[in-house]
């Protein structure tokens, strides 16, 4: 096995166990972890950046294409860093109007088109469905998502919640059973978030507890193992060293 | 104290603990449990199932290493299930800190299955301005990404013959990690240029997604680990989301005990409190 793929699995399985050493106590182990991530995070960010903005996006095309017409939003994106001067921090306000005005008439249309419209399309469903010979006919099934019954249950469903959150209007008598409902969906709603939520970091934990099994075999050196006697070690040390610093009671 | 009492104050490193064995013990010894594939899934599958040999495939790779235990094994699952059609595979990534990981995600399956870079499969990379990237494509493909993520000039791929813009593509799928992913492309993408979305993506934002299934703006939704699982069942190559559905089951059963037995202790609590008051 190549050295960088066992060095790799070092460092990985290492920044793991002191990342999970938090859930025993704060320690130096973590902050290690935790600024390296922050730092590794953002050096990686800078250094991609450069190489596809400024060296791929922009200097090749123009020097070695000579595509100049890049030039203008050059210019634009610079006035940006006239916020550092504070007698030319003005120009920056056209770089600012400019990426407003761009990203405001890119998104608004679209989006109103896409969240609203599309939504309400969909959510205004009729409650019973015609057939073919003229008649009317009804569909039970609750798994079935484009079912009438469903229909009901989500006009229902946004109505309640909707009034939920009609605060001019005092949420008692016939108001508060429409309330309640409403709570009650979203109560619901909450819940399959928490779930899906749960779900997702325990994933997370089982991502990473694979790694570790996987890179305790002897072909990554067993990592897993030394790596774990060494941070047990190191928190048994900062544990011991802390008590012998503590004052005197 | 009573035992409902001590057993609310419990320390909860022993709840770490508890569900530390719950998943390490099943990545173990596992059990194989059944999994069932649903119908959400399947739409992403079979929709790539329907597609001829030599149809364009967009993978947009949107989330960072972060994500990768619950996205990862998604890409690598439709990406051996698009090559296996032998599908003209795009890579790309919306976002910048997921670069070398997608980069590697599609090189890595790519060899794997014998396809060669350029002729079967190209790695854009990454390219700023989220939706504006989208937008751009849907102009011109070649104009968002001049060149490769190994800076091979893209106009001179065979991968990319007849590929204009966006409109040119049979499916895209977005396998996102958050903002800048599904919503984008359907918003600055599939609205506009009219080509088939299906979104992967992770069980933190997989409810507010629904919506856009249901109505039909996406095709078809991987929802996490979960997810990836019942595609490596549909492609019938079994991975590392497959190895850990045991795991999520038994940690998810471990979490709805400790549920049900905080609120027996609870209300235990409660209405031992309200007995003493009456006395």
């Amino acid at each position: 096995m190549p050295f960088e793929v066992i060095f790799g699995a070092w460092v990985a399985t290492g920044l793991t166990l002191f990342i999970l050493t938090f859930l025993y106590e704060d320690n130096p182990l973590f902050k290690i972890a935790e600024h390296l991530y922050v730092g590794v995070s953002v050096g990686y960010a800078i250094v991609k950046t450069y190489d596809t903005v400024v060296i791929r996006l922009i200097y090749e095309p123009m020097v070695k294409q000579g595509d100049w017409s890049l030039l203008v939003p050059l210019v634009i994106g610079s006035l940006m860093l006239a916020r550092y001067v504070p007698k030319a921090a003005w120009m920056s306000r056209i770089a600012f109007a400019f990426v407003v005005g761009v990203g405001s008439g890119l998104a608004i249309p679209r989006v109103i088109s896409s969240y609203i419209l599309k939504q309400i399309e969909d959510t205004v469903r009729p409650l019973v469905s015609l057939a073919t010979d003229g008649s009317t006919t009804f569909t039970y099934s609750l798994l079935d998502p484009a079912s009438n019954l469903n229909a009901i249950v989500l006009l229902i469903g946004v109505v309640s919640v909707l009034f939920y959150f009609f605060f001019s209007v005092e949420h008692t008598g016939p108001g508060k059973v429409v309330a309640r409902t409403g709570i009650l969906f979203l109560m619901i709603a909450f819940g399959a978030a928490f779930g899906y939520t749960v779900m997702a970091r325990m994933s997370l934990l089982i991502g990473r507890l694979s790694d570790l099994i996987d890179y305790s075999h002897p072909e990554y050196g067993r990592a897993t193992w030394w790596l774990l006697a060494v941070t047990i070690a190191t928190l048994i040390a900062f544990r011991a060293r802390r008590r012998g610093m503590e004052p005197p009671q | 104290m009573s035992l409902a009492e001590r057993m609310l104050s419990i320390d909860r490193r022993i709840i770490f603990l508890m569900i530390g064995l719950c998943t390490l013990i099943p990545l173990l010894y596992p059990v194989g449990l059944a999994i069932k594939v649903s119908p959400e899934v399947k739409s992403v599958y079979d929709y790539i199932e329907s597609l001829p040999a030599g149809s364009v495939f967009l993978l947009s790779l949107d989330f960072d290493p972060a994500s990768k235990p619950e996205l990862y094994p998604q890409a690598v699952a439709l990406m051996r299930h698009a090559f296996k059609k032998n599908l003209r595979v795009i890579g790309m990534t919306l976002w910048l800190p997921g670069t070398g990981m997608a980069n590697e995600v599609v090189s890595r399956i790519a060899r794997e299955e014998g396809k060669v870079a350029g002729k079967d499969y190209v790695f854009l990379g990454w390219s700023p301005g989220g939706g504006s990237v989208i937008i751009n494509m849907g102009q011109d493909l070649y104009k968002a990404f001049p060149t490769d993520y190994n800076n091979q000039p893209t106009r001179d791929l065979a991968v990319l013959n007849g590929v204009q813009s966006l409109r040119d593509v049979n499916y895209v799928v977005s396998l996102a990690a958050g903002t800048t992913g599904i919503e984008t492309w359907y918003v600055f993408g599939k609205d506009k240029y009219k080509f088939e979305l299906g979104g992967g993506c992770t069980g933190v934002i997989a409810p507010g997604l629904y919506p856009l299934l249901r109505s039909g703006q996406i095709n078809g939704l991987i929802g996490g680990l979960r997810g990836a699982a019942e595609y490596e069942v549909l492609i019938g190559k079994k991975g590392k989301a497959v190895a850990g559905m045991d795991a999520q089951s038994a940690t998810h059963f471990a979490i709805i005990l400790l549920v049900i037995l905080c609120n027996v202790f609870y209300f235990s609590i409660r209405t031992s409190g309200k007995t003493a008051g009456q006395h």
